[in-house]
């Protein structure tokens, strides 16, 4: 089973206070980086550290609720509750998705990051990938993000859109081959 | 498309994960793991309320004697 599930499944039955801070504290070292990257490409930055831990804090008080048997289900879960908490930055922000920096500003963020310089054919890797996310139109770059970069499925993506999961997998295909074109 | 755009689907992900490690570097997740901490807590002591919240019981038709005031 998922380490994830089981920290889950242990926290459910978890009675004394001390062995649930304990197992929150595992779950959410392992969960927060995800709900980061969700919440801070959501909504604009300025608001986006009150989300973040408004949605932490609602998943850990419903926590002991889920009763889902896998990694997949969890995470459904888990952003299901962060597009609840984000529903009305979500709707004015849809519509005019970009990036959530500037590409130079993230290019900086990540070679901040590295513990050794990046390397040419990785610095040219990730400045096409923004270039990629940035040529696109912005339903495109929205879709490109949430499939390529947070990692949603096509299921997810068509549940959150209210499309149907074909229709979400040609979109996103065509969006690619389109910011492709762009780029070249 | 897979087999066409499969180089763009690579450096997407390859960016996907740079992104991701340098958000988790920016800062400590202190903040996030004290919200989980309270949040915790606080559902806690919620479950513990109801637990000792006597259930509601009939009103009785006779009128309980007042309390008698403590002696000096």
């Amino acid at each position: 089973m998922d380490e994830i599930i089981k920290l889950v499944r242990t926290y459910r039955f978890a009675d004394a206070i001390d062995e649930r801070i304990r197992l929150a504290e595992e779950i959410f070292r392992r969960i927060e980086p995800d709900l980061r990257l969700f919440v801070y490409s959501s909504v604009s930055r300025d608001v986006a550290e009150d989300a973040l831990q408004e949605t932490l804090a609602a998943v850990a008080k419903s926590l002991k609720k889920f009763e889902g048997d896998t990694p997949k289900e969890f995470w459904a879960w888990c952003y299901r509750i962060a597009r609840n908490k984000l529903s009305d930055h979500y709707r004015q922000k849809a519509a005019e998705r970009t990036l959530p920096m500037p590409p130079e500003e993230m290019l900086r963020l990540i070679e901040a990051a590295q513990d050794t310089p990046l390397s040419p054919q990785t610095r040219l890797d990730l400045e096409y990938a923004m270039k990629l996310l940035t040529a696109s139109k912005p339903e495109c770059c929205d879709l490109l993000w949430r499939h390529f970069v947070i990692g949603l499925d096509y299921a997810e993506i068509a549940e959150e859109q209210d499309l149907k999961y074909d229709n979400v997998r040609m979109k996103i295909g065509r969006c690619l081959e389109e910011a492709k074109s762009l780029v070249a | 498309m897979a087999a066409i755009s499969q180089r763009e689907q690579l450096v997407l992900h390859e960016f996907s994960v740079a992104y991701r490690a340098a958000l988790a570097k920016q800062r400590t997740p202190e903040q996030s793991l004290d919200t989980v901490k309270d949040a915790v807590r606080d559902q806690y002591e919620q479950e513990q309320q109801t637990k000792q919240t006597p259930t509601v019981e009939p009103e009785s038709p006779t009128k309980q004697p007042e309390p008698s005031e403590p002696e000096p």
